[in-house]
């Protein structure tokens, strides 16, 4: 009997110690070693950055050159100016304008009187300035008598604007300057939509601006190819490399410090074109619905770079003899000046022809073709693929540039808008992460994730402040940092390293393994239970 | 040589089309009070395809089929290799038990080699797994994958995914070892749209019970279309005896007769499309899902997803480098060769390797 007793206890003694064992240090353990790494987020400054309107700041100075503007109408003018700028603004993308306006001082009038022409003006007006800062710029009422005369608003190369002098009403020019402003020195539209097609809002039709340009990249791959289809009866030459250092460098280094873009040249011979032109008076040509046709058969043929970043393509088609001279018509069946198109995102064919040597000529005949006029074709279409578009209209014109291809302000709303673009780009993918984060607990989130994560939120926070103040150069770059880090987090291969089930479906994995376990564990213990509860009645009788 | 021909003929009647529909949409244009000019006839830059093949082994030569049979369609109607993704899971050209060694067929008569002189396969073999096949869609791939096994979409990219093999209830299968569930790939197509990785997408599947594949999107602008509702099985088309194994499954094979009289210029809609392949054709229901589309598909061209079509722009002005020569621009401090000074060492070839006498 007293054996007996003692076995129970031991019994018992045994299955509370399995069961203590069990629940403080199997649990613990078991939930310690399946536990999934997850470095913490900061989620809250994520939802924080997803719903901060971005800002951007503009400095802009009027000068007046007339000598007939009183300190009174300047005054006038300075609140007009603000009235016009102010204006209605998006909820989402707000811009600021800092304005003064002033006489122009004496030595600005001295250059005035010194320039023979108007792009002497400016960059002597620029040269003053010391290096003419981004996102300041400056708007120069003419007077109608003087040595230079404008007959409408023109933009200059670096950062000036000069406005002619008005006819009356002197103060109504803010309206004027506030439409130049908005439309085409800052774009507002511009950096709207690209902050609209990075955010996702894509209810609307994108119209040719927008699906035109590649979108922001690190950088980008140029490739120029000549097509020669017949070598053997005119072999066509290019001196690439010249034309490229001599034409493409300049635009090339301008862009430097906020995009690569490396540029290769190859030759492809004896390539034709699948489409056939249509002939009419001995001359062939293709019309716009053709033009489609004729770019996918030449892809296939160009090969494929080893980088990620988005490709440009131009290409030079020297036509064959059974096809010269070759010209595209547009819509209204008139030829085509420029002879070149360009497909958004693509790039662009020139077709350069070239009179081929008559059939009974012996052997090839070579020829050198004129860079000049081929990177002309091609620099344009680069600009316009890159967005750089800012053509002269009825209402303003603008100088025209030199080899570098983009006006500093030009380049000014470049950085605006892909900032504005890639914060909202960057804020849309550390939203969509962090949504897929939560949703799927057992991702595991490594170091290097967390620490991208970080980076992207500051840099963005940082870039949001400096957009800000005005410091577009930065903040563009902070943007840059920000975009590559949220995108290197978004695209981490680790996060698809499982497959994952969902929640549910993990009961099936762990009940074959712990109810054959658990099972004579919690009876044991409910056994000990009643015998305690057994063993303390009688002392309580 | 005769296509290209055949393509001229055409175009007088293709112009007067267009003409209409140019009108149609200058009426809307002023309308609307938009310029018809700011916008670009189809809204999407380039196209893509995901073309995959789930099953191996030589009984199931017809999937390989399959797959090679739509490769080669939107090939022929102008998506580049660059811009295609096949995943191909066995190499059927070479298996032992093939009696013609380095072609596949997908017709009995063996008059198109769908496995021709210019297949890109970008995924073989047990490369071919579920996780490759969301690592490409997600684009969450390692940092070494070269562009070529890449899915560079972006907001302006129409996609079409084309999948074939055994599936069920909610899977398909992938090889033998593992499948593909309804609510991954749902989930996939999400992720892709929460990036914006296309612009539409059009997911073509045939399989077994292929509707359910497409049952749990939720991801907007998808077009889908499977070769068999929920409790159909998807059957092949026929046998070739020489080959001894079925060479097509019946979807894809009237699907591609379909395709066969296509051309790039083509005006036929992607609701033509989905009328291929009745049930007396197909015996299974050809199902299809419009809902998270907002296009009507009988507006919507074929060759929106099976072709590439590119916009494009005529210039109308080039800037001018006229009094700029090269000598000015290229001054001799700025244009220095960059390349590093030439080695004076003269480069040779290697030794060979001694070869034992």
């Amino acid at each position: 009997m007293v054996d007996k007793e003692a076995d129970k206890k031991t019994n018992v003694y045994a299955a509370v110690g399995v069961g203590f064992v069990c629940l403080v240090v199997g649990l613990p353990l078991w939930w310690k070693t399946t536990e999934v790494y997850r470095v913490s987020l900061p989620y809250s400054d994520i939802d924080t950055l997803a719903g901060t309107k971005i800002q951007y700041t503009v400095d802009i100075i009027v000068k007046s050159f007339l000598k007939t503007s009183s300190e009174k109408d300047l005054a006038v003018l300075s609140r007009n100016l603000l009235d016009q700028l102010g204006g209605k603004q998006d909820a989402l993308v707000k811009s600021y304008y800092r304005t003064i306006v002033k006489a122009a001082s004496t030595e600005e009038l001295q250059f005035l009187e010194k320039s023979a022409s108007l792009k002497e003006l400016d960059s002597l007006l620029s040269n003053n300035e010391g290096q003419s800062k981004p996102n300041k710029y400056s708007v120069f009422i003419l007077p109608r008598n003087s040595r230079i005369s404008i007959s409408k608003p023109t933009f200059g190369c670096r950062r000036n604007v000069f406005i002619p002098e008005p006819e009356k009403d002197f103060p109504g020019v803010a309206v004027t300057i506030a439409h130049l402003v908005k439309d085409s020195l800052v774009r507002e539209s511009t950096v709207l939509k690209r902050y609209k097609t990075a955010r996702g809002t894509r209810n609307l039709k994108p119209d040719k601006e927008t699906m035109r340009s590649v979108r922001f990249s690190s950088g980008y791959d140029v490739t120029l190819t000549l097509v020669s289809p017949r070598p053997d009866i005119l072999d066509v030459q290019w001196d690439a490399k010249s034309g490229i250092s001599a034409y493409l460098t300049p635009f090339v280094l301008r862009m430097s410090n906020y995009t690569s873009i490396v540029v290769k040249s190859q030759v492809l011979f004896f390539t034709k074109l699948h489409t056939k032109p249509k002939k009419e008076n001995n001359e062939f040509y293709f019309t716009p619905d053709d033009l489609p046709h004729m770019i996918n058969p030449l892809e296939a043929k160009l090969g494929s770079p080893a980088s990620t970043n988005p490709e440009l393509n131009f290409l030079v088609y020297v036509p064959s003899r059974s096809e010269y001279p070759l010209y595209i018509h547009d819509a209204q069946g008139t030829k085509l000046e420029s002879n070149a198109f360009f497909s958004p995102q693509w790039g662009g064919v020139y077709i350069y022809n070239v009179a081929p040597p008559s059939p009974d000529t012996e052997g090839p005949v070579q020829h050198t073709l004129d860079m000049s006029r081929i990177m002309e074709v091609f620099v344009t279409e680069l600009r316009l693929l890159l967005n750089f578009n800012s053509p002269a209209s009825e209402e303003h014109d603008v100088l025209p540039t030199g080899v570098e291809s983009i006006r500093d302000w030009e380049l000014d709303v470049w950085l605006r808008s892909r900032c504005v673009e890639n914060l909202a780009t960057s804020s849309a993918s550390l939203k969509s992460l962090a949504q897929l984060l939560g949703k799927i607990s057992n991702i595991v989130i490594k170091d290097d994730i967390g620490n991208e994560v970080k980076t992207a939120v500051a840099a963005m926070q940082l870039a949001l402040d400096l957009l800000r103040d005005g410091d577009l150069k930065a903040a563009y770059l902070e943007s840059r940092r920000a975009v590559t880090a949220s995108e290197k987090a978004f695209f981490d291969p680790s996060l698809l390293e499982l497959l994952y089930f969902p929640e549910d479906q993990k009961f099936a994995i762990y009940i074959p393994l712990f109810l054959p376990i658990s099972f004579p564990v919690i009876s044991s213990l409910w056994q000990a239970y009643k015998w305690w509860r057994g063993a303390d009645k009688p002392k309580t009788e | 040589m005769s296509a290209p021909m055949g393509i001229g003929l055409k175009f007088n009647k293709i112009n007067f089309l267009s003409l209409c529909i140019g009108l149609f949409s200058l009426t809307i244009g002023v309308l609307n009070g938009i310029e018809v000019d700011d916008f670009f006839t189809s809204d999407h830059t380039n196209n893509w395809a995901v073309l995959v093949d789930t099953s191996r082994f030589w009984f199931n030569y017809r999937h390989v089929a399959n797959v090679l049979s739509i490769y080669r369609s939107v090939k022929r109607l102008g998506i580049p290799d660059s811009h295609i993704i096949l995943m191909v899971a066995d190499d059927m050209a070479c298996n032992p038990r093939n009696p013609r060694p380095a072609t596949v067929f997908n017709n009995v008569n063996e008059q198109i080699n769908v496995y021709g002189d210019d297949v890109e396969v970008d995924y073989r073999g047990y490369e071919v797994t579920v996780e490759n096949f969301i690592r490409v869609l997600t684009g969450r791939l390692p940092p070494s994958t070269p562009r070529s096994k890449r899915l560079l979409t972006d907001e302006h990219s129409n996609i079409l995914v084309y999948m074939t093999g055994h599936g069920g209830d909610g899977f398909l299968k992938f090889q033998d070892a593992e499948e593909i569930s309804s609510v991954e790939l749902a989930d996939a197509f999400e992720q892709m749209w929460q990036k914006k990785r296309y612009h539409e997408a059009f997911f073509m599947i045939d399989t077994c019970q292929a509707e359910s594949m497409f049952l749990k999107f939720y991801s907007p602008n998808i077009l889908a279309v499977a070769s068999s509702k929920v409790g159909e099985d998807s059957l092949s088309h026929h046998v070739d005896p020489a080959i001894g194994v079925y060479v097509i499954d019946r979807y894809t094979y009237y699907a591609l007769e379909f395709l066969e009289n296509v051309q790039p210029n083509s005006k036929k809609t992607m609701g033509q499309f989905f009328r291929v392949c009745p049930k007396s054709q197909c015996v299974s229901t050809v199902a299809f899902r419009t809902d998270l589309y907002p296009k009507d598909p009988n507006k919507v061209l074929i060759t929106d997803f099976f072709g590439s079509v590119r916009n494009v722009e005529l210039l109308t002005e080039t800037i001018s480098f006229k009094n700029l020569s090269m000598q000015d621009t290229c001054s001799k401090e700025s244009c220095v060769e960059t390349s590093s000074p030439k080695s004076s060492q003269q480069l040779k070839y290697a030794d060979q390797f001694p070869m034992p006498t």
